[in-house]
């Protein structure tokens, strides 16, 4: 397991937003999180990148502890995260943008000096290829579409070479075209390169198309866990869905 | 939305492309800069070539301040304390310590650097507003401290008397020593701005969250920003020291911080020569205001107004303006 959580909970006052979640991620899958809105999804992913400490439980990437750790120093562990809502560096190149992601996790950042990240332009290009922005390069980040500031959120990820890839919500406000161009990419990039992806979706065709396993969440605990075929069958899941009133074609048994 | 994106595609963004044509034309800029400056020292009137060398050591407080400014986003208003302190060291070492003029120059920057350090450390814990105010308090604690302790620092009168040693004292070569130090500290401030170190400041600038989120610690990498900017605005210090041969509590009090950031406002936070640029306009331009009015607060503000609505990117922006019209025109006007 590259990523395991045991008994994680997170209490703001007296509610409990995660609860006592165990969670195995294995190495080269890919791990979808589904839930109701309100299930957990994003305090569960806050815990795992350090940007909640949990109120009790344990976290460990490959072995080694990390729950309570700051944001930057689990990032350095290689667990990496993609935003729900498109986060880039707006004034700067889309180019500029994976050069300083690329940089992020070593010790370059305090580089004084050098022209060091000059260096590193020859990968931020073949990186930009690979999600399809290279034609984009000199652009400004805030002058993309939607589906590309989204492809470049990946990119600025995938920069840092993470060993496990964590995206929240990577189709939502999408296009169906942008939809499946992420899917494809997603699916992809796991194939490829045998990158850990963990990643919450709503859009329950994005999920039973990729994953390899999946998590239900609802009301911060895990109620099933398994392949597409189980969870799909699984009668808890249904009741689940049907109570929070999502609609039934999006469950196909 | 799929077509303007297409037109969006074409839109460079600022300081990217052909870096080696561009650091040729950056090397061609800074020579025609100072040599400009140093035929000014030369030739102009004494009088003249006084105010700029003021302008010179100001520039250089500007710039220093703008690596927070306008590559950190950080609004600092602890920079005159940092000035007033590279000042401070010198004339302070000199009367109670007997240090000449060269020990203080080498000291202040780096007790400047120290007190970035000390001030840093707690206000870059805080956001914003709050690291304003933080570094404001910084600055009128020294400044109480400096107008207080009459023993040490003179109070009101502040510490002055003859450290230059004679040729510094004299006003033409005191200009080009000035021009030298500035010329010399810009160069390193712009190997800083070109680093890692810079592209990652400014990436911080721009959503300090994804950065952490990539593995980068935003709290030291903002710290050192701002002691290499307390190491530059204390030279500056230093630089007054040399104009003026002088140091007084005034120097320390937090209207002095908005001055760089007023300079930077108005000659363009976001490029490298805009605060120099700046530096210039509001000084030159404040004397001649005070000549022809009495009033030349109202016209500086009234000028600092129209910049602030009217040209955010300041005086340099009007060179790079083009990229920027069009980009804001197709953030305004979608679909067009």
């Amino acid at each position: 397991m590259i990523l395991s959580t045991r008994s994680l909970t997170k209490q703001f006052g007296s509610f409990t937003a995660v609860d006592d979640v165990d969670l195995d991620v294995a190495e080269g899958t890919i791990h979808s999180i589904i839930g109701p809105n309100g299930a957990g999804k994003t305090t569960l992913f806050r815990l795992l990148t350090g940007v909640h400490a949990p109120t009790a439980g344990r976290v460990t990437l490959e072995g080694a502890e990390i729950a309570g750790r700051k944001p930057h120093s689990i990032a350095r562990k290689g667990l990496v995260q993609s935003f729900q809502l498109t986060s880039v560096f707006p004034r700067l190149s889309v180019l500029e943008s994976v050069q300083a992601a690329i940089i992020a996790p070593t010790r370059r950042p305090l580089d004084l000096v050098t022209r060091y990240h000059r260096s590193v332009e020859g990968e931020a290009r073949a990186l930009l290829a690979r999600v399809g922005l290279e034609s984009v390069a000199g652009s400004q980040a805030n002058s993309l579409s939607h589906g590309d500031q989204r492809a470049l959120d990946i990119a600025l990820a995938l920069a840092t070479k993470p060993k496990l890839l964590l995206l929240d919500e990577p189709t939502a406000g999408m296009s169906p075209a942008e939809t499946q161009k992420t899917t494809q990419l997603v699916s992809e990039l796991n194939r490829t390169t045998g990158l850990t992806i963990l990643f919450s979706e709503h859009d329950m065709d994005v999920v039973w198309g990729i994953s390899h396993r999946v998590s239900v969440l609802h009301q911060g605990a895990v109620i099933a866990e398994g392949s597409v075929a189980e969870v799909q069958s699984n009668p808890e899941v249904m009741t689940v869905y049907l109570g929070e009133g999502e609609p039934l074609e999006k469950l196909p048994a | 939305m799929a077509a303007l994106t297409h037109d969006e595609r074409l839109v460079p963004s600022a300081g990217t492309p052909r870096p080696r044509l561009k650091s040729f034309g950056v090397a061609a800029l800074a020579v025609v800069i100072v040599g400009g400056l140093a035929l000014a020292g030369a030739f102009l009137p004494l009088s003249t070539a006084l105010d700029v060398r003021n302008a010179i050591g100001l520039a250089l407080f500007a710039v220093a301040t703008n690596l927070l400014l306008g590559y950190g986003g950080l609004v600092s208003f602890g920079q005159a304390a940092l000035y007033g302190i590279g000042a401070y060291t010198v004339m302070l070492g000199w009367q109670h310590w007997g240090w000449s003029f060269w020990t203080g120059f080498v000291v202040a920057p780096l007790v400047g650097a120290a007190a970035a350090a000390a001030i840093g450390v707690i206000a870059l814990r805080t956001r914003q507003l709050y690291f304003a105010l933080l570094t404001l308090a910084f600055t009128q604690l020294a400044f109480t401290l400096a107008h207080q302790q009459f023993e040490f620092t003179g109070g009101d009168n502040g510490v002055f008397g003859e450290v230059l040693p004679a040729w510094l004292a004299d006003e033409r070569q005191g200009y080009m020593f000035t021009l030298g130090v500035a010329a010399i500290s810009c160069f390193l401030l712009w190997r800083v701005v070109t680093s890692p170190f810079g592209l990652t400041l400014r990436a911080i600038r721009e959503n300090r969250d994804r950065m952490e989120a990539l593995g980068v610690n935003v709290y030291l990498h903002q710290l050192v920003a701002f002691v290499i900017s307390g190491f530059f605005c204390a030279v500056a210090g230093v630089l007054f020291v040399v104009h003026t041969q002088s140091a007084y509590p005034q120097l320390l009090e937090w209207t002095k911080s908005g001055e760089p950031i007023l300079m930077a406002v108005i000659g363009g936070m976001f490029s490298f020569l805009g605060p120099v640029v700046g530096a210039f306009v509001y000084t030159l331009g404040q004397q001649e205001l005070v000549q022809q009015t009495e009033s030349w607060k109202l016209v500086l503000g009234v000028i600092l107004l129209a910049i602030v609505l009217l040209r955010p990117d300041g005086l340099a922006g009007l060179v790079s303006a083009r990229p920027w019209r069009r980009l804001r025109r197709s953030e305004t006007e979608p679909g067009a």
